[in-house]
């Protein structure tokens, strides 16, 4: 790894337990400006964890989270693991690192413009119609502007994960985090938010995403990430990884999901 | 067959008590509004130090009748020498104080359990995507958990409501010519129970209705979020 520029994003041996189950074993990993990192791994296998880990949604037991080269200050808490030390750093490093959950989590008594304007109001403190110029063009982009006065309920999954998508970027986050974005969506409507994601890799969008989508992972990413049991069994370019896995447990990860995804969509997984 | 100039020769009387009845209780509903956000939090709380005192008294004001609570202030109170020289006397001896101070007390200890509902029925990925979006804890409340909770309480508290102006009548027993006290005064005055209770009912049911008509408008404008759009 040059030197050269600071990553978006560097986590360095990052452990968590909970309780006595070892979650994670000791992960690090570095996205630079434009990477595009799929974590993959069965369930269970902690990469949920590791992702709620890096905006502390999860505190780590151990590790370094270095967010644009400033590193969130944690020491040990009283129950043992770590905790922040300064609440302000870590909600000021947070609007650097957009979220994406799986059951989208849009605010369900807000309209879709609302709970896309709602933080750069009142985090950031953008003037409100700045922030809802900014929202109706990430709305335009993600193909729901004429759902901007609609409440979540009125929209269905895709729309609200496109939504989702919206609010994160309305920040003008440095790196985006997906956390399984499309398991929680009917199969027809996948595709919809895939797509969005893509063009956001296009656009040189730096994204740690963790998905079950190995096509997405292959034709997408920059470099893909096996998880097996808290701790990282394979990585490197999606060609190589997923192309030619060199762990059994990887080889068996892949021939399972070819397998769920035909049975599931009758169609085999995009080459 | 009922005695409608009797009724109307005693309106004004009924009216004073409507007045009387209507600030009693949206005062008491107002103040216990008020004291109930922090409590029903309190009450969200996992401090014992912090959730404990503010369950014994939601404990004790849910627990025991109104018209027990209004006689333990109105003449309770006044059995203590402290009380009578305290400060606060002119208020305590003051019935229309008793009263306010009993309601207040009451609501804001069902107002606040209402609230602790709505509170921990917030979805946790909400409160979540919030925090991840870098709002402090505060503003996670402020913005997030707050409006939300007031939606869900809504239909519970608009009977809420209801209850507290029924209850109001008890108000009637300490001296305070309320709807219910006009209705006393008219009865022991003419010997005619039917005319007397039976307009106070028609005045209840007037203003409950109309209490049922304010929440309808707050769900029309707060429930926008559940109804169906029309396409």
């Amino acid at each position: 790894m040059g030197a050269a520029a600071t990553p978006a994003l560097d986590i360095e041996d990052v452990h968590k337990s909970f309780g006595r189950l070892e979650v994670l074993k000791g992960i690090s990993l570095t996205a630079r400006q434009g990477d595009v990192i799929a974590l993959l791994g069965a369930s269970g296998s902690g990469k949920s964890t590791f992702l709620r880990c890096i905006n502390l949604l999860e505190l780590p037991d151990a590790g370094r989270i270095r967010v644009t080269g400033e590193e969130i200050r944690l020491v040990p808490g009283r129950r043992g693991g770590l905790v922040p030390a300064d609440r302000r750093q870590v909600e000021r490093l947070r609007t650097r690192l957009g979220m994406v959950f799986q059951q989208f989590n849009l605010w369900s008594h807000m309209t879709v413009l609302e709970n896309v304007i709602e933080a750069p109001v009142h985090v950031l403190g953008l003037p409100r119609r700045e922030a809802v110029e900014r929202a109706e063009a990430l709305l335009a982009k993600v193909g729901i502007r004429d759902k901007r006065d609609h409440y979540p309920a009125q929209l269905s999954g895709g729309q609200q994960q496109r939504a989702a998508i919206a609010r994160a970027l309305a920040m003008e986050p440095a790196v985006l985090l997906f956390d399984e974005p499309t398991s929680a969506l009917d199969p027809e409507l996948v595709g919809e938010v895939l797509k969005v994601m893509r063009d956001l890799a296009l656009e040189g969008r730096t994204m740690l995403v963790v998905t079950h989508e190995i096509g997405f992972a292959r034709e997408v990413a920059s470099e893909v990430v096996f998880l097996h049991e808290g701790r990282i069994e394979e990585r490197g370019p999606p060609r190589e990884v997923l192309g030619g896995p060199r762990s059994a447990r990887l080889r068996q990860f892949l021939a399972g999901h070819n397998q769920r995804s035909r049975a599931a969509t009758g169609l085999d997984v995009p080459h | 067959m009922i005695d409608l100039e009797l009724v109307l020769d005693n309106l004004p009387l009924y009216l004073r008590g409507t007045w009387t009845t209507l600030w009693l209780t949206f005062a008491s509903l107002a103040i216990g509004l008020l004291l109930a956000v922090p409590l029903g939090l309190a009450r969200t709380s996992r401090n014992p130090l912090i959730n404990g005192p503010v369950w014994a008294y939601t404990y004790f004001f849910r627990g025991t009748p109104l018209l027990v609570q209004l006689f333990m202030i109105y003449y309770g109170a006044s059995q203590f020498e402290l009380v009578r020289t305290s400060f606060l006397w002119p208020l305590l001896s003051q019935a229309w104080f008793c009263a306010l101070l009993a309601f207040t007390l009451n609501t804001a200890a069902y107002t606040a359990e209402i609230l602790r509902g709505a509170i921990q029925a917030t979805p946790p990925g909400e409160i979540e995507a919030a925090r991840a979006l870098g709002m402090s804890r505060f503003m996670v409340l402020r913005r997030i958990v707050l409006p939300s909770a007031f939606r869900r309480a809504l239909p519970a508290y608009g009977n809420e409501m209801i209850f507290m102006l029924h209850g109001s009548a008890v108000a009637s027993t300490v001296t305070i010519v309320d709807l219910t006290g006009a209705a006393r005064i008219v009865n022991s005055r003419y010997y005619s129970p039917y005319e007397a209770f039976l307009t106070a009912a028609v005045f209840y049911l007037i203003l409950t209705f109309a209490i049922v008509g304010l929440v309808k408008l707050l769900e029309r404008r707060w429930y926008a979020h559940l109804r169906p759009r029309r396409a």
